[in-house]
C-alpha cells in the first residue's frame, strides 16, 4: 500500500547517504528528541490514516448504487458514535500533547553553561560567525567541537532569516532586534560535514544564503579555532620571521592556486604552520557547490593561473575590497560591511555557499559578484563588466583581469 | 401552504429588524477588531521608543541637549473626554425626540420638556460637541508636532498619531452623517418613522464613544 | 431523477450586445453576481496555476536558468496571493453569493448593491495587484509580507506597494460582503427556517463570514501600518527604531490563520450538500456538524501564532498554542467521521461532484494528519519553511478548498445553467486531478523532510532533492490538461449540456424547489420551511422521517392531503417576470462599479507618491475620492427598488 512505501521511503531517507539533509539523523540530542516525537505522530498519524481511509474505501464500495438498491436507512446521527470519534482523537492528541510539551521545555531551557558560545548574525545574504570564547570572527563556516554542547546566539543584521542545519536538528528564526537561542550537542556525528540554509524568506537571494558545517574532535576544533583567531599568514605580513621561505611560499601559492582552478584548495602551504582544517578528502560530495557560473561572466583560465600574491596584495589594499572586507594583519581592510576574508584560504565555498572556494569561482566572484549571485551587495568590480543592479559598466575603478588574478592568488594563501 | 410575505408592503425579515440594524452591529464586530489591533500596537510598543519625545516622562534629546516635557495633556484632553461623552447625550435626546415627535405634550410642560422634543436642537448639539472634539484634536496634534513629536519621530508618535488619527476619522465621518440628518431634518423634518436612520447613526456614535473612553484610559490616565 | 425539461422561457437573453453589457455591469441581481464571481475566481484560478507552473518549471531540476532569482520570487508571491485572495475566497464567494439566498428562501441577500460593490472591488483590486506581473514589477514579498522585509528600506521598488494597496482593495471587497451575508442569514431566512434548519453550506458560509469581519479588520490595520511606513515615514516596522518585526507577525497570523478557514469552511459546506444528496441519506450528525464548524471558526483566532514556533516565543507561548491547535483537530476530525457516516449504509451514486467530494475527504485527512506533525513545536522546528509545510497545506487548500469547490461547481451548475455538466469529462477531470495533485504535492512531503527549504528559486544538485521536484513538476504539468479539460466541459456544457429539471440530483433543500436556472425572483412566494430537507419531506419522507423536529409546522393533515406544494408553485410560475407577478426586485444600477473604480483609482494614486511624482498622485487621489464619494451619494440617495 502507498502508506507502507512511503514508511520504507522515510526509513531509506532516514540513514541513507543519497539524503544528506536528511532531518531524520540521531547526530544530536536535540534531533533525537524531534525524531522521536516525529515517530510517535507518524505511528499515531497512520494509525488515524489507515482507519480513516479504510472506512472510507470500504463505505464507498459497500454502499455504492447498484440496481435494486433499496432505499437505505435514514439515519439521522448517533450520539454514542460522535461521542467515540470526538474522544478517541482527543486521547491520541494527549498521547502526541504529553511528549511534545516535555519536549519544548526540555530543548527551550537555558543551554548548559559550559556551552560553546556562538553568536550567528545574518546579513543579506550570508552568515556571520562569531565565536567570542575566541574571540574570532568567521562566515558562511563553522566548525563544532564533537561532544560539547553549542549555544547558538542568533541575530540579525537586516530583514528576518533562519538558521538551520536539518541533519542537526530544528531551526530558529534570527528576528531583528532581538535574539534568540539554539542549542544543541553534536555527540553522534563523527568528524563529518553538513549543510545549513536560510530557512525565512530574505529577498531576492534567499535561495543563495547556505552555510557549511564540521564537526570536529574537540583537539582539532581548538587547533582550528586558535588559528582563526591569529592574524592572516599571508608571508609578507610575517616577513620578519618568514623572509627567507617567502619566494618559496609565492610559487608555492601561485602552484596552488593554478591547481585549485582543476580541484578544490588544499590545506595551506607547508611554510607556515596553518591550524586545523577539515581534510579536503573527508569532505563529502554534497557539501561541495555545483552552481554553475554564468555564461556572461568570463575570465581566462591562463590569466588567473598568472596570478601573483604579491602584486595581488598591493593590488587588495589599494581597491574597493577594503571598504568591506577586514583581514585582521592588513592594516588596510578594515571593513565590516562584507565577510571577514582574514583566513578565506582556509574555506570551501565563497559566496555563502555558493561557489567551491577555488581560483576560478573566485576570480569569476570577484569580476561580477552581481552576476554570480542576484543582489549581491558586492559590487560588480570587473573592468568593462556589467553591473546588473546599477544596470552601468564599470570604468573608472574598476579591476582588470590580471588584477583579479593577482588578488584570487593574494586571498588564496591566507589560509 | 402559507406564504409569509406578500408582494407589497415591507420586506418580510426572520428577526423582524431592518437589515440596516443587523448590519450595522456587524460592522461595529468589525470594527471593535480594528480598533483592538490599533490599542494593541500601541500598547506593545509602549515604551519601546528608542528617542523621545515621550507620553509620561521627560526626554532630553542626547544630541542637542534639548529637553522634552511629557508630551500628553491630560487636562486638555480631559476636557475634550467630556466633550465627546455629552455629545453622546444630545445623541440620546436627538433619538428620543425623533421617536416622540408629534406626540401631545402633556399638560404643564416647560421650556424643558418642549427643548426635548426638538431632534433639530439635538442633532445640532451633538454635531457641535462632535466637531469641538474634533478641534481639541487638532489643536493637541499641532501643539505635539510644535512640541517635536511627529508621526515619523518614534514609535509613539508612529502609533499615538495612527491611533488616535484613526478614530478621529471616525468622528469626523459620524459628523457628517449627523450633518446628512441634520440637512434632512431641516428639508423635511425627521420624523419617527426616519426613527431607523438615526438610531443607527447613534449606535454608532455611540461606539465611537466608547472607543475613545478605552483609548483615554489607556493611553493618556494609564501612566508607564 | 434528471427530468428533462425545458428549459425556462425568461432564460433566453435577448438583446443586443450593448444591452446585455449593460445589463451585466448594473446588475444587482445575486446569482448573476455569483455567476461573474465564478468567471473571474475561475480565471485567476487558472491564473495562478500558471504561476504555480512556471515554478514548477524552474525547480524541476537543480541549478535550472528557467526563471531568474527575481522573477521566482514575483512567482511564488503571486501564486499565494491570487490563489488565496483571487481564486479560492471569490470561488466560494461565489457560491454565496448564487446558493445562500436560495437556500434560506429568500429573493436577494441584504444588501444587493452592496454586493454588486463587492464583486466591482474585487475585480479592480484583482486587476490591480496581478497587472504588474506582466512587466515584471510584480509583488515580490512573499504573500505573508513579512516586515522589515516588505518595508521601503529592503523593497524600495514599487512591488511592494502594489501588494500593500492591493490587499487593501480587496479587504474592502470581503468586508462589504460579509457584513451582507452576515446580515442576509440572520434576517432574511423563510420563515420556519430556524438556525438549526438551515443547509449546512449556508451554515459554514455564515461562519465564515464572522470570521471574515473579525479577521479582516486586524490585517487592514497590519497593512496600514505597512501603508504609512512605505508612503509616509513611520516607524512601526521601522527597525532602527527600535520596531519589533514580531508586531507583524502576530498581526498578519491573527488574520492568517481564521483566513485558512476562510477558504475550507465554504468548501465543508458545499460536500455536506453533497454527500447527502449522493448517498440518498440526511447529513449524519447534523447538529454536531453545525456546532464542529462554529468550534473550529472560534478556536481558528486562537492558533494564530502556530506559524510562529520558531521565532522563540519561550515556552509557554509555545505549550498554550501547540494545545489550541491540537484542539482544533479534535471537530475537524468529527467532521470527517460524520461525512464518512453520512455515506454508510447509504446508496451512492457516483456522479462527479460526488467523486470529488469522496476526495475531498480522502485528500483533507492527510493534509490533516501532516498538520497535527506541525502543531508540535519542536517536531515543526524540522518542518516550517520547508516543502513539507507547502505539501501540508496544499493537502489542505487543493485537496480540500479547491476539490470542495469542484465538487460544488459539478453539483450546482445544473441550477446556474439549467444543464448538465458532461460526467464523462467529469470523471476524467476527477482522475486527473487526484493522481495529478498527488505526484505534484506528496513528494513535497519528502523534499522538506530531506530538507529542502521553501521559497528557494534554486538549489544545488546532490541534496537528495531532485528526485521529488522531478515528480512534483511531472505532476504540476498533468495538473494542467485536467484543469483545461475542466474549463472545456464547463464552457461547452453551458451551451450543449443535458438539459435538466429542478432538481436533477434529487436533492433535499430549496434551492432545488425552484427552476434551473432560477427566475430572478427565485422565489414566486417566499416559502414556509418547516425541516432541514424540505424536499424529501415531499417528495421521500421516509428519509427524514427520523429526524425529530421534521415534522413540527407541517400538521399530519397538511402531510396528507399535500398543502405543502412548493414545487408546483414555481412551475406555473416560471414564465412570468417579477414585474408580472408584483415583486419587486432591486433595480439595477451601475453606481456601485463607479464607486468600486473611484476607490480603486485613489489607492493608485498613492503608487505615484514615492517617485515624487506629486501631480498624477493628487489627481488620481482626489478624483478618485471624488468619484467615489460623488456615486456613492447619488446611490444612496436613490431608492433600491422601482416602485411599480
Amino acid at each position: 500500500m502507498a502508506l507502507a512505501t512511503v514508511l520504507i521511503l522515510f526509513a531509506l531517507a532516514a540513514c541513507s547517504g543519497s539524503y544528506p539533509n536528511s532531518t531524520f539523523q540521531p547526530t544530536t540530542d536535540f534531533n533525537r528528541d524531534l525524531t522521536s516525537l516525529w515517530d510517535k505522530m507518524m505511528f499515531w498519524g497512520t494509525i488515524v490514516f489507515v482507519i480513516v481511509e479504510a472506512i472510507l474505501i470500504y463505505a464507498i464500495i459497500k454502499y455504492r448504487r447498484r440496481p435494486g438498491t433499496p432505499e437505505p436507512r435514514h439515519v439521522h446521527g448517533n450520539t454514542l458514535m460522535e461521542i467515540t470519534w470526538t474522544l478517541a482523537p482527543a486521547l491520541i492528541l494527549v498521547f502526541i500533547a504529553v511528549p511534545t510539551v516535555r519536549t519544548i521545555f526540555k530543548t527551550q531551557a537555558e543551554a548548559p553553561a559550559s556551552a560553546l558560545q556562538i553568536e550567528v548574525i545574518g546579513h543579506q545574504w550570508w552568515w556571520e560567525f562569531r565565536y567570542p570564547e575566541y574571540g574570532m570572527t568567521t562566515a558562511n563556516e563553522l566548525y563544532l567541537p564533537i561532544g560539547r554542547t553549542v549555544n547558538f546566539a542568533l541575530r540579525s543584521a537586516d530583514v528576518l532569516h533562519s538558521f538551520w542545519i536539518p541533519a542537526l536538528g530544528g531551526k530558529r528564526d534570527l528576528i531583528t532586534n532581538r535574539t534568540n537561542y539554539l542549542w544543541f550537542t553534536p555527540d553522534s556525528t563523527g568528524e563529518a560535514a553538513f549543510n545549513g540554509s536560510c530557512n525565512e524568506f530574505c529577498g531576492l537571494s534567499h535561495a543563495n544564503m547556505k552555510f557549511r558545517v564540521f564537526t570536529v574532535s574537540p583537539a582539532d576544533f581548538e587547533s582550528w579555532a586558535t588559528h582563526q583567531k591569529g592574524n592572516a599568514v599571508y608571508p609578507a605580513a610575517s616577513a620578519a620571521s618568514a623572509a627567507s621561505v617567502q619566494p618559496v611560499s609565492n610559487a608555492a601559492s601561485a602552484q596552488t592556486a593554478i591547481a585549485a582552478t582543476t580541484q578544490p584548495p588544499a590545506p595551506a602551504a607547508a611554510a607556515v604552520s596553518p591550524g586545523f582544517v577539515f581534510p579536503r578528502e573527508k569532505v563529502p560530495p554534497h557539501v561541495m557547490p555545483t552552481t554553475p557560473i554564468p555564461p556572461t561572466v568570463r575570465i581566462a583560465d591562463a590569466v588567473i593561473a598568472a596570478g601573483d600574491a604579491e602584486r595581488g596584495l598591493a593590488t587588495y589594499s589599494r581597491s574597493a575590497c577594503i571598504g568591506c572586507h577586514k583581514i585582521r594583519g592588513n592594516p588596510s581592510s578594515l571593513g565590516i560591511i562584507g565577510p571577514d576574508l582574514t583566513h578565506i584560504g582556509s574555506r570551501f565555498t565563497i559566496g555563502s555557499g555558493l561557489f567551491p572556494n577555488d581560483a576560478k569561482h573566485l576570480a569569476h566572484w570577484i569580476k561580477n559578484a552581481r552576476a554570480m549571485k542576484p543582489g549581491s551587495l558586492m559590487q560588480t568590480l570587473g573592468k568593462g563588466e556589467h553591473d546588473p543592479i546599477m544596470n552601468s559598466t564599470v570604468t573608472m575603478g574598476g579591476l582588470t583581469d590580471p588584477q583579479i588574478a593577482d588578488i584570487v592568488a593574494y586571498l588564496q594563501t591566507l589560509k | 401552504m402559507s406564504t409569509a410575505h406578500e408582494a407589497h408592503g415591507h420586506h418580510y425579515t426572520t428577526t423582524g429588524l431592518d437589515n440596516r440594524k443587523i448590519a450595522i452591529w456587524a460592522f461595529i464586530g468589525s470594527e471593535c477588531m480594528l480598533f483592538a489591533s490599533l490599542i494593541s500596537t500601541y500598547l506593545i510598543y509602549k515604551g519601546k521608543s528608542v528617542v523621545g519625545p515621550y507620553p509620561h516622562q521627560a526626554w532630553t534629546d542626547p544630541s542637542t541637549g534639548r529637553v522634552f516635557a511629557p508630551i500628553l495633556n491630560i487636562p486638555i484632553t480631559s476636557a475634550s473626554t467630556f466633550v465627546l461623552l455629552m455629545s453622546s447625550l444630545a445623541m440620546v435626546l436627538a433619538l428620543s425626540a425623533v421617536e416622540n415627535k408629534g406626540k401631545p405634550m402633556p399638560p404643564g410642560s416647560g421650556w424643558w420638556d418642549k427643548a426635548l422634543t426638538s431632534s433639530k436642537l439635538w442633532l445640532w448639539i451633538t454635531c457641535l460637541l462632535g466637531a469641538g472634539f474634533l478641534g481639541f484634536q487638532a489643536y493637541e496634534f499641532t501643539s505635539f508636532v510644535h512640541e517635536g513629536l511627529t508621526i515619523r519621530t518614534n514609535l509613539f508618535g508612529s502609533s499615538f498619531f495612527t491611533l488616535t488619527g484613526f478614530h478621529g476619522a471616525h468622528v469626523t465621518a459620524g459628523v457628517i452623517w449627523l450633518g446628512t440628518l441634520l440637512a434632512i431634518d431641516h428639508k423635511r423634518g425627521l420624523m419617527p418613522s426616519d426613527t431607523l436612520a438615526v438610531d443607527l447613526a447613534a449606535l454608532y456614535w455611540h461606539f465611537v464613544d466608547v472607543v475613545w473612553i478605552a483609548i483615554f484610559t489607556l493611553l493618556y490616565l494609564i501612566p508607564d | 431523477m434528471a427530468t428533462v425539461a425545458a428549459s425556462p422561457t425568461y432564460t433566453s437573453s435577448a438583446g443586443t450586445p450593448r444591452s446585455v453589457l449593460m445589463d451585466w455591469l448594473s446588475t444587482t441581481d445575486h446569482k448573476k453576481i455569483g455567476v461573474l464571481y465564478l468567471h473571474t475566481s475561475l480565471f485567476f484560478f487558472v491564473f495562478g496555476g500558471l504561476e504555480a507552473i512556471l515554478m514548477r518549471w524552474q525547480l524541476m531540476k537543480p541549478n535550472n536558468t528557467v526563471l531568474t532569482a527575481e522573477q521566482f520570487n514575483q512567482l511564488f508571491t503571486m501564486h499565494g496571493t491570487t490563489m488565496v485572495f483571487l481564486a479560492i475566497m471569490p470561488l466560494s464567494a461565489a457560491f454565496f453569493n448564487y446558493l445562500i439566498p436560495l437556500q434560506i428562501g429568500a429573493r436577494d441577500v441584504a444588501f444587493p448593491r452592496l454586493n454588486a460593490f463587492s464583486y466591482w472591488v474585487y475585480l479592480l483590486g484583482g486587476i490591480f495587484i496581478t497587472m504588474p506581473i506582466f512587466f515584471w514589477l510584480a509583488p515580490d514579498g512573499g504573500w505573508f509580507g513579512y516586515a522589515p522585509l516588505s518595508g521601503r528600506s529592503y523593497s524600495p521598488g514599487p512591488n511592494m506597494d502594489f501588494w500593500v494597496l492591493g490587499l487593501q482593495i480587496l479587504g474592502i471587497s470581503s468586508l462589504a460582503a460579509g457584513f451582507n451575508f452576515v446580515t442576509t442569514v440572520i434576517n432574511l431566512r423563510a420563515p420556519g427556517m430556524n438556525m438549526m434548519r438551515m443547509p449546512m453550506f449556508t451554515w459554514m458560509s455564515f461562519v465564515t463570514q464572522f470570521l471574515i469581519i473579525l479577521a479582516f479588520p486586524v490585517i487592514t490595520i497590519a497593512l496600514v501600518f505597512l501603508q504609512f511606513d512605505r508612503f509616509f515615514g513611520t516607524t512601526f516596522y521601522a527597525m532602527s527604531a527600535g520596531a519589533d518585526p514580531l508586531l507583524w507577525q502576530h498581526l498578519f497570523w491573527i488574520f492568517g490563520h481564521p483566513e485558512v478557514y476562510i477558504l475550507v469552511l465554504p468548501a465543508f459546506g458545499l460536500v455536506s450538500e453533497v454527500l447527502p444528496t449522493n448517498s440518498k441519506k440526511p447529513l449524519f450528525g447534523y447538529p454536531v456538524m453545525a456546532y464542529s464548524g462554529i468550534l473550529i471558526g472560534f478556536l481558528g483566532f486562537g492558533v494564530w501564532a502556530h506559524h510562529m514556533f520558531s521565532v522563540g516565543l519561550g515556552p509557554i507561548a509555545d505549550t498554550v498554542f501547540s494545545l489550541t491547535t491540537m484542539l482544533i483537530a479534535i471537530p475537524t476530525g468529527v467532521k470527517i467521521f460524520n461525512w464518512i457516516f453520512t455515506m454508510w449504509g447509504g446508496s451512492i451514486r457516483f456522479t462527479t461532484a460526488m467523486k470529488f467530494a469522496i476526495g475531498l475527504i480522502a485528500m483533507f485527512t492527510i493534509g490533516g494528519i501532516s498538520g497535527i506533525s506541525h502543531a508540535s513545536p519542536p517536531s515543526d522546528l524540522q518542518q516550517t519553511d520547508t516543502y513539507y509545510i507547502v505539501a501540508h497545506f496544499h493537502y489542505v487548500l487543493f485537496g480540500g478548498a479547491i476539490m470542495g469547490i469542484f465538487a460544488g461547481i459539478y453539483h450546482y451548475f445544473p441550477k446556474m445553467y439549467g444543464r448538465l455538466m458532461n460526467e464523462r469529462m467529469g470523471s476524467w477531470h476527477f482522475w486527473l486531478t487526484l493522481i495529478a495533485m498527488n505526484l505534484t504535492f506528496f513528494p513535497m512531503h519528502f523534499a522538506g523532510m530531506l530538507g529542502m527549504p521553501r521559497r528557494i528559486y534554486t538549489y544545488d544538485a546532490g541534496q537528495g532533492w531532485e528526485l521529488f521536484n522531478m515528480l512534483s513538476t511531472i505532476g504540476s504539468f498533468l495538473l494542467a490538461p485536467a484543469t483545461l479539460l475542466f474549463l472545456y466541459n464547463f464552457f461547452t456544457s453551458k451551451k450543449r449540456g443535458e438539459q435538466c429539471g429542478p432538481n436533477p440530483w434529487d436533492a433535499p433543500t430549496l434551492e432545488w424547489s425552484i427552476p434551473s436556472p432560477p427566475p430572478e425572483y427565485n422565489f414566486a412566494k417566499i416559502p414556509m420551511v418547516s425541516s432541514r430537507y424540505p424536499l424529501w419531506d415531499l417528495t421521500h419522507p421516509e428519509r427524514t422521517s427520523e429526524i425529530p423536529h421534521t415534522q413540527t409546522g407541517w400538521t399530519e393533515a397538511e402531510m396528507q392531503t399535500g398543502e405543502y406544494d412548493m414545487t408546483p408553485m414555481h412551475v406555473e410560475t416560471e414564465t412570468r417576470t417579477a414585474k408580472e407577478l408584483g415583486i419587486p426586485m432591486p433595480s439595477s444600477t451601475i453606481k456601485p462599479l463607479f464607486v468600486a473604480l473611484g476607490i480603486v483609482l485613489m489607492f493608485s494614486g498613492l503608487l505615484f507618491m514615492p517617485k515624487g511624482m506629486h501631480v498624477p498622485a493628487f489627481v488620481l487621489m482626489g478624483g478618485g475620492a471624488a468619484m467615489w464619494i460623488g456615486f456613492l451619494y447619488a446611490w444612496l440617495t436613490t431608492p433600491l427598488e422601482e416602485h411599480h
